[in-house]
This record gives structure tokens, sequence and C-alpha cells, in this order.
């Protein structure tokens, strides 16, 4: 059971005396950011603002140590069998272009895709087809949308990758990825698998899933922004090629030649982002003090509450299934003929309660399903039933004038 | 609509402030995405809108509505009401520039400009006690039919005439006194003067000036420029007249003997039914070409009608 009152202690913006705290139901955009992450960025600036590996003095040491330790922090946190399965990224974004670019992709390879990707998990493959000739396959979703295996059963073989969203950012789905991983390497597939949704939320465990290559972003589960982390499997990450290079990546260079680093460090170019790498590995000794079952249960509590109160507004239509428990911590919902900007700027206005509007970076299932916008609600461990409240209060004034 | 209204508004603000600066921006953005026949898809209407429904979803739930439903209607609305409110802006400033009231010549009414109203005050004609704005009607001040041949004038034959009826015992008068001697000085005018005896008891001051300037014609502006510009009790005090008649070195017996004869009042009174002839109602008045200024107006005023263009 979470003790939401000393959780919300550690978040400023939640915990102000006087000032009227903003109700926060945009984490699936941006997760808050507890004091420790925090102090521990602000100790690197303040009293070790130096470079990691390359210097050999004391503040260098330490600098190199506690990157060390982060690495070792999200090996353990996800299960990595090693540290070195851990590259730095600056988010999953990032992550997935280092993986379209360095898998060694040729004319007529195929990419198999669900039809809910964020762009991020879209336009390198996109970029690919269009200036190597690869082939993009796309998954159908089922109606209520979530994942049809039998489609993707059809679909897999000889497919060369499978880049899969685990949570969707959309309607909070997440994919049976053991299941489609399993499926994928009966048929000698591997399986790339966006985690950005789904590691704030659910225990990841990168060898009881098998998954081949995985990446996730620091900013969704508490971490600073900037930072993020692509993860292979050892024997998989010798074999992809460099995709940034230059300082730090190299043992030694001459005019003509040079040398590669072993991964990660042949990944990671250039001086790093070391406070947000800090402030990272914080944000997972944070995230690792919880139990996740209970922050499922605490978000489906506020999920259920919210889903009912918008199930008895007839003009709203959430996207997704209708059981909450299949949604993670997002409720995303739209009017016919609404623009849902509005409904968020109000919400704002009103009581400042943040949600997002938009198409939430998956343009092409709106585009799809012809859906202007809608407006989305995510939830995590520091909300509470009293903002719930407040969401829905707020929200049904609105809907009175439309 | 609400994009152009919205543009205008933010960027008066935005002169003065940088987040409405910003918000002009964006406004600017739409209206030109509107006018090159795009939608406006930057999302401002909908910000603009949202923002004033939350607030009028905090009072009354049937006004937002209301607002909601008719929020093109309103938006034209208010886009008239703008346009001719800043219409009647830019009349007032005009009018203040040229006439010196925002309403318009000798009009009365509320200039944010002027707010005390202190260039239509006046010392009203016919009431020894009331002095400050009056309106009334500047059309009936006429110079038609009137003889100004008795009246003292200097640069006859100049192209411009002022006509400048004053009273010395009146501030606004003597207010608008120095800015009329600066007038004809610079544009070497006719100027042509006359004291109506507004208030108190001055008809002394109109008899030995008439006196004055019959046997010192000369003489006869600088007598006049002191009246004007010297202590004004001490002026309008009777015992003193003839220490300032000796100051002048006038022959103060010869003026006394002429301003008490019965042909001095007829003529000092026949001045005044001249000067009631031109409808006026009070002091000062000035003719600037025939047109009619009342009250001590800023200089600039005085000026526009002699030049050539409005403001030069």
């Amino acid at each position: 059971m979470l003790n939401v009152d000393k959780i919300r202690a550690d978040f400023n913006i939640l915990s102000q005396k006087g000032g009227k705290n903003p109700i926060y139901l945009d984490s699936a955009c941006m997760s808050l950011k507890p004091k420790q992450v925090i102090e521990a960025m602000n100790d690197y600036y303040l009293n070790y603002p130096a470079c990691a590996g390359r210097s050999s003095h004391k503040l260098g040491d330490k600098v190199t140590k506690k990157v060390k330790e982060t690495r070792q922090l999200v090996a353990e946190f996800i299960n990595a069998k090693n540290e070195n399965e851990i590259i730095f990224t600056r988010n999953t974004t990032e992550g997935i272009n280092l993986l379209a670019n360095s898998f060694g992709l040729k004319k007529g390879d195929v990419i198999l895709i669900s039809d809910k990707e964020h762009n991020s998990n879209l336009i390198p493959w996109l970029v690919l087809r269009d200036t190597k000739g690869i082939v993009i396959k796309i998954i159908p979703s089922n109606e209520d949308g979530t994942f049809n295996l039998d489609n993707f059963s059809k679909l897999v073989s000889g497919v060369k990758l499978v880049s899969i969203v685990h949570t969707s950012n959309l309607d909070g789905v997440t994919n049976p990825a053991k299941e489609i991983i399993k499926i994928a390497h009966r048929n000698n597939v591997l399986v790339f698998l966006d985690t950005a949704q789904s590691i704030p939320h659910k225990k990841i465990n990168v060898q009881d899933l098998d998954v081949d290559f995985l990446a996730f972003s620091g900013h969704k589960m508490f971490g600073p922004t900037g930072t993020g982390v692509f993860y292979g499997k050892s024997k998989l990450l010798e074999k992809l090629s460099s995709f940034m290079v230059g300082g730090d990546t190299v043992l030694s260079s001459t005019y003509t030649d040079y040398e590669f680093l072993p991964v990660p460090e042949k990944f990671e170019a250039g001086l790093q982002d070391y406070a947000g790498i800090i402030g990272f590995g914080e944000a997972v000794k944070y995230l690792s003090q919880f139990n996740f079952q209970d922050i499922a249960e605490h978000e489906l509590k506020l999920n259920s509450y919210i889903t009912k109160e918008l199930q008895k507004i007839p003009q709203i239509k959430i996207i997704g299934p209708e059981d909450p428990k299949q949604r993670s911590g997002i409720i995303d919902f739209y009017i016919e003929g609404a623009d849902m900007h509005k409904f968020a700027i109000m919400l704002d206005e009103m009581a400042n309660i943040c949600i997002r509007s938009g198409q939430h970076c998956v343009n092409s299932w709106f585009a799809n399903k012809k859906i202007h916008n809608s407006a989305r609600v995510s939830l995590f461990l520091y909300n509470t039933i009293e903002e719930a409240e407040m969401f829905v209060e707020n929200l049904k004034k609105i809907i009175k004038i439309f | 609509m609400p994009c152009i209204l919205a543009l205008i508004i933010f960027s008066i603000l935005g002169i003065f402030s940088a987040s409405h600066r910003a918000l002009a921006k964006e406004a600017f953005a739409c209206v030109f995405k509107r006018i090159t026949l795009r939608p406006c898809n930057t999302g401002f209407a909908e910000k603009i809108k949202g923002k004033i429904l939350s607030k009028l979803l905090n009072r009354s739930v049937f006004v937002a509505r209301v607002f909601n439903k008719y929020y093109e209607l309103f938006s034209w609305v208010f886009f008239i009401l703008m346009v001719g409110s800043t219409f009647w802006v830019l009349r007032g400033g005009y009018n203040f520039y040229v006439y010196g009231s925002c309403n318009g010549l000798n009009q009365s009414g509320f200039c944010a400009f002027d707010p005390a109203g202190e260039n239509n005050k006046v010392t009203v004609v016919g009431d020894s006690s009331a002095c400050g704005i009056v309106q009334k009607s500047e059309e009936n001040l006429t110079l038609k039919d009137i003889d100004l041949s008795s009246f003292p004038a200097k640069n006859v034959g100049a192209k411009d005439v002022v006509f400048f009826i004053g009273c010395y015992a009146c501030d606004y008068s003597r207010k608008a006194y120095p800015d009329i001697q600066k007038l004809v000085k610079n544009k070497q005018t006719n100027y042509i003067f006359a004291h109506y005896p507004a208030k108190g008891d001055t008809m002394f001051l109109g008899e030995i000036g008439y006196c004055v300037s019959k046997n010192y014609e000369d003489q006869y502006w600088d007598f006049n420029n002191y009246l004007f510009t010297a202590d004004k009790d001490y002026v309008l005090n009777k015992t003193n007249a003839n220490k300032i008649l000796a100051s002048f070195n006038f022959d103060v017996k010869k003026i006394n003997q002429c301003a008490n004869s019965s042909e001095t009042k007829t003529a000092v009174q026949n001045q005044i039914q001249e000067l009631n002839k031109t409808n006026l109602y009070g002091t000062p008045t000035i003719f600037i070409n025939s047109k009619a200024f009342v009250g001590p107006k800023p200089y600039r005023v005085y000026q526009v009608p002699l030049n050539k263009f409005i403001f030069f």
C-alpha cells in the first residue's frame, strides 16, 4: 500500500504550503521529479562537476564511479545480464534511432510494427523505407485497441525485426510482450520493445521477457529530461555498427585509422550528460523502493473512478478498452467534433489541472481513425483520489456548456 | 475573427508587456494563415476561447454556455465595437490636438486628455459669480455685422486676424493672454483687443483703456499688457488706477476726465453692445479669422487655423 502523502512530500510542486498546487495528470508525458533526483544533480554540479572516464583526478574518478553505479543500478533494475548491456542515450527516440541506423537493414528487409506506435517508433523506419528501401508492415489491433496475436502471428514470418511498443501512450494498453517475443523468436525474428510508458509502472525483466533490444526514457520515471537507456543483449550489441561516433567511442586513432572501444562506450559518443545520468540513477533508486503491484493497484483505483464517471457522460468516448485494468494509468478520451485542446486549457485555467491534449505523437492512428484529437489523463503514484474527483467535477462543469 | 481581434488587442498590450507580445505573435500567425487562405491550425483561437470560457464558467454556467454558443457572433460584435471605439479614440485625439477638446471645438464633454476641462473653462458673461465649464453652442458665435473699428488694433492690414475678447479680472483670460501675444508676434497677425467686463467691477478699466488708446496709441499695448500681467488684486482696485496711469507717465487728470465723460461711457457701452452681438457666453473668446475659440486653449490650437496645414 502506497503512502501517497509521504510520496507527495518528495515533490516540490505537490507539497507547497499556502500555494495552489497543480493537479498533475500528465505523467505519461513527463513525470514530476522528486527532491532526491534534483539534489543528486545539484550535488554533481556543486561538488564534483568533472568528466568521467578521461580525467584521472579525484573528481573525475568520482564521476566515473557514479556513472558506473548508475549503469549497474539500471542493469539490476531491468535484470540485464551485465551493465555493459546498458547504453545511455538522451531518450527512447535516440535509442530507436540507434537501433534503426546500426542494425544493418538492407533493401527489402521487413520491419513489423503495431498500428499504435509513437512517432519515435514509426518515423525512423519510414525514413529507412525511403532511403534504403526497407518494408514496413503494420499489425492491426483489435477494435478495442488490444493487441491481436493472430494478426501478429500471420505477419511475423520473414520479418527482420519486430519493433513494438510495450504500453501504448495512446490508450494505456500493454501489449503481451512475452508472447510476442516467443512467437517472434520461434520465427527467428528479433524483437525491440519500446518500454517508455511501461517501465515507470511495471516490473520489466529483460531476461524473463527474453527481449533482444529495449529502450526507455528517464523523464517518465522520475529522472531528468535528456536521459534514457538503450538495452541490448551483449552478443547482439556486438554486432551492431556504430551510430554516432567521435570522442569517447574509440580506444585509439591515427590520421588514417581508429579502434573502437567495446560496448557500451562504442555507442556513447561525446561528453555525456553526467548530471543527468547521476540524477537518473537516483530516479531508479527512488522508483525501486516501491512495489510495482502497489503502483498498479493505486493507479487502477484512480483510473476506475475516472472511467466510471466518464462513462456516465454520453458525449465522451474513451479510446481503448472499457476496462480500466487494461489501460494502465491512462484515460484517453474525446468528444465527437470537439477540439479537446479547449478542454485541457479550461481545466488548467479553472482548477490548475494539467492534462495532455492533441494526438500524443501517435498522429498516424488519429489520421487512420479520422479523429481530430483527444484529451489524455495519465496517472502516477503521487496522484490522489481527491485529484481524480476534482478532475471529474471540473470536466463535468465544462461539458455542461457544450 | 477572434484572431484579428486578438491581434489588435494583444499588439497594443504587447507594447507594454512581453507576455502579451508573445500572444500577439501567435495571433499574427493565425491571421496570416487565414489571409493566405489556409486554416488557422495554430490552436490559438481555441486557447483564447478556452481561457475566456474558463473564467466565465467559474462565475456562471449559463453565461459560459451562451458565450460558447455564440462565440463567433460575440467576436464580431466586439470587433465592431472595437473598430467604433478606435474611431472615436482617434477622433478624440485629433480633436484634442486641433481644438483642445476631445469632443470638438469648444465642446465641454469629458475628455480623457483634459479630464478637468481646463481648455474650456470660461468666466460666464452675465453672471459675475460663475466661472468654469459651460456648454453653449459655439455655432452662434459670429463676427458677422460686428463693427470692430472702435477697438484698439495693431498690424492692421495683415492677412490673418486675431480678435481677443478678454476680461482683466478673469483668470482664464489671463491664462490665454500670453499665448495670444505669442501667436500675434509669431504670425504677425492683425490683432484686435476688446475688454469685456465679465467679472467684478471692471468697467472702469474698460473706460480707462478706451481713453489710453485714444490719447496714447503708441503706449496702449504696453498698458494693456500691464493690466493682464500685473497682480490682479492691485489692478482691479480702483484706488490704484491713478498710480498705474502715472507709472506710464500718462496725464492722469486728462485720462480721468476722458474716462468719466459721457462720451466715453457711451462709446464703451456701444462697444459692449457690439460684443454682445457676437453671442459670446464667456471670456476669453478669441476669434481667429472668424473662427471662435472659447476658453484658454493650448498654444497649438490657436496656431492650427493659421497654419498652412493642420500640424505645420
